[in-house]
């Protein structure tokens, strides 16, 4: 147990210093928010507040979704590539220290939420309502996509196709949530989107909190947690079984 | 004894990869495990370390056969695995200090072995420096610090000068001679018979997932050492009198070429002074080179083909 903690500063590191998913997960973001900070100005969305609020938001909590490729993409490196056998042959538990990546990159990704969340809050004054709530909401979101990362790296033998598969599960909670084009009202994706799209479901907490509809709030962040719970007991079977 | 092998055997679906294999590796020892690409070298690196399970056969480690690849055992092994497996977003001195601590190094003892082992492979100058802006042959020899900085009893080195330029080879082969003169055991596997000729004291040839021989260089040669070749450069060829030369007894073969006089002999049949002592009553003699079969020659001659690709000659 020892041993594998102490990998974890070092693991922390190597993600720190992994500029291409900050490039994607930190700087973009950063640059689209600003870009819709100046395109959409002062217009204001039904309920008389600045519509760049929810765009803000949204934006923030759609790059948690992609937050997962940084478990795959470490998974990957030190258990499913030229690094696995060191790993192999050293004296420590080889599920625990995969354990500890899932859990370094569900941190990373929540870190980098949270510096989304302090540039738009502090930066472009964007009103988050209670911080704590938004943050406990985005790590939700984290570890449920990268739960959903790791089911992928556990199910597919290609790294590529479960990058890609994981770009589908992002694009197409954000298509689903109506953020691309319209959806249509039907009742399944109504359904998809009122109980199982994390993109909406964390929104939903988010945006309930700030009316102070906390009874609202709290069923969106329990759906969340029931996803977490399921993806976890998938991930479990799956992780056994591959690793 | 540091490990064995006993009749090992593993299959991948119906390929047979390892066929019986029975190996010893004795305390202070540089094996040298020689075999072209697809031998089985590294699939009996898996098999040693646990990596693998097999399907027939035992593995014992430092004496334990019962469970050979508990963490006990683990932490006296080190594997330089033949892809370099360093992390290229960390330091020289990270990537020492994450094996470090992997293997339950601490404090002071962790900070003094993390700058020995990149003292040892060239590195103290650039500790700083990350990985990825290393040259492959840095790599590689950081790929050994990783490899050697909790001390292993036994250091298995999967091919580890694949890709390198010369000087980093020599230091490689340099720093595994020195760690032999310290006291670590090591099984060097490779397809360049020079490097097993240079650093071996045993040699294992593998072909084909079958130990086909094992022994000292120096035994191996002698088993098929049957004839030598010796060359002799002449001042006048056209006055030596290679009749002479061929009526002594074991010589096999007489020819001459341009200013070159070849003659096939009987392996050891000491005949060299006679020889130079016929051809100096004819011509002055200006050169002389006695070719001895190398490791390449009894690879030839146990497999009929060439060790370094594997064709048929």
């Amino acid at each position: 147990m020892m041993r594998v903690l102490r990998t974890i500063p070092y693991t922390l590191i190597r993600m720190s210093r992994d500029y291409i998913t900050l490039l994607l997960l930190l700087v973009v973001p950063i640059i689209l928010i600003t870009i819709f900070y100046f395109v959409l100005g002062d217009m204001k969305n039904q309920y008389g507040d600045l519509a760049f609020y929810d765009t803000a938001q949204l934006m923030t909590l759609v790059f948690q979704l992609f937050g997962g490729s940084i478990v795959i993409a470490y998974i990957q490196d030190d258990l499913f590539s030229a690094r696995r056998q060191r790993i192999l042959v050293a004296p420590m538990s080889l599920p625990l220290y995969a354990l500890s990546i899932s859990l370094c990159g569900m941190f990373f990704s929540i870190f980098l939420g949270f510096l989304l969340v302090l540039f738009t809050g502090v930066g472009l004054n964007v009103e988050w309502g209670n911080v704590f709530w938004v943050m406990y909401i985005i790590a939700l979101l984290a570890v449920l996509s990268s739960l959903v990362s790791l089911i992928l790296i556990f199910s597919v033998k290609n790294i590529k196709l479960a990058e890609r598969l994981s770009d589908v599960y992002g694009i197409g909670c954000v298509v689903l949530a109506g953020l691309f084009f319209p959806i249509p009202d039907y009742p399944v994706i109504t359904f998809i989107n009122e109980y199982l799209n994390p993109l909406l479901l964390a929104a939903n907490a988010i945006s309930y909190a700030q009316s102070n509809l906390f009874s609202d709030a709290y069923i969106y962040m329990f759906r969340l947690g029931i996803g977490i719970v399921i993806t976890f007991i998938i991930v479990y079977v799956l992780g056994r079984r591959k690793i | 004894m540091i490990a064995s092998l006993n009749g090992i055997v593993k299959r991948y679906d119906s390929k047979l990869v390892l066929d019986y294999i029975d190996l010893e590796i004795n305390e202070g020892q540089i094996i040298g495990l020689l075999g072209p690409n697809g031998a089985g070298k590294s699939t009996l690196i898996r098999c040693l370390t646990g990596m693998e399970t097999v399907n027939q056969g035992n593995v014992t480690l430092f004496g334990d056969g019962k469970k050979p690849f508990q963490n006990k055992n683990k932490e006296k092994i080190g594997l330089v695995t033949q892809e370099i497996s360093i992390f290229p977003e960390l330091t020289a001195k990270e990537n020492a200090n994450f094996f470090a601590g992997v293997y339950g190094l601490k404090g002071e003892e962790r900070k003094r072995r993390v700058a020995e082992a990149l003292a040892f492979v060239g590195l103290a100058e650039q500790t700083k420096g990350k990985a990825q802006n290393f040259s492959g042959g840095m790599q590689r020899r950081l790929n050994i610090a990783c490899s050697l900085v909790h001390n292993p009893k036994l250091l298995i080195m999967d091919e580890p000068t694949v890709g390198i330029d010369t000087q980093s080879r020599n230091h490689i082969l340099q720093a595994v001679k020195q760690l032999q003169s310290k006291g670590t055991t090591i099984l060097y596997t490779t397809h360049y018979m020079e490097e097993v000729e240079a650093i071996a004291s045993e040699v294992v040839i593998l072909d084909k997932g079958q130990i086909i021989t094992k022994g000292t260089v120096q035994e191996l040669i002698q088993n098929i050492q049957h004839e030598e070749k010796i060359k002799v450069e002449v001042s006048h060829p056209e006055e030596v009198s290679l009749a002479n030369i061929q009526a002594l007894p074991d010589v096999k073969q007489v020819i001459k070429d341009g200013n070159q006089i070849l003659i096939v002999t009987s392996a050891n049949s000491g005949h060299l002074d006679r020889i130079l002592t016929i051809i100096k009553e004819d011509s002055g003699v200006v050169g002389i080179n006695v070719e001895k079969p190398n490791l390449e020659d009894v690879f030839l001659t146990l497999t009929g083909r060439t060790l370094r690709d594997g064709g048929s000659v």
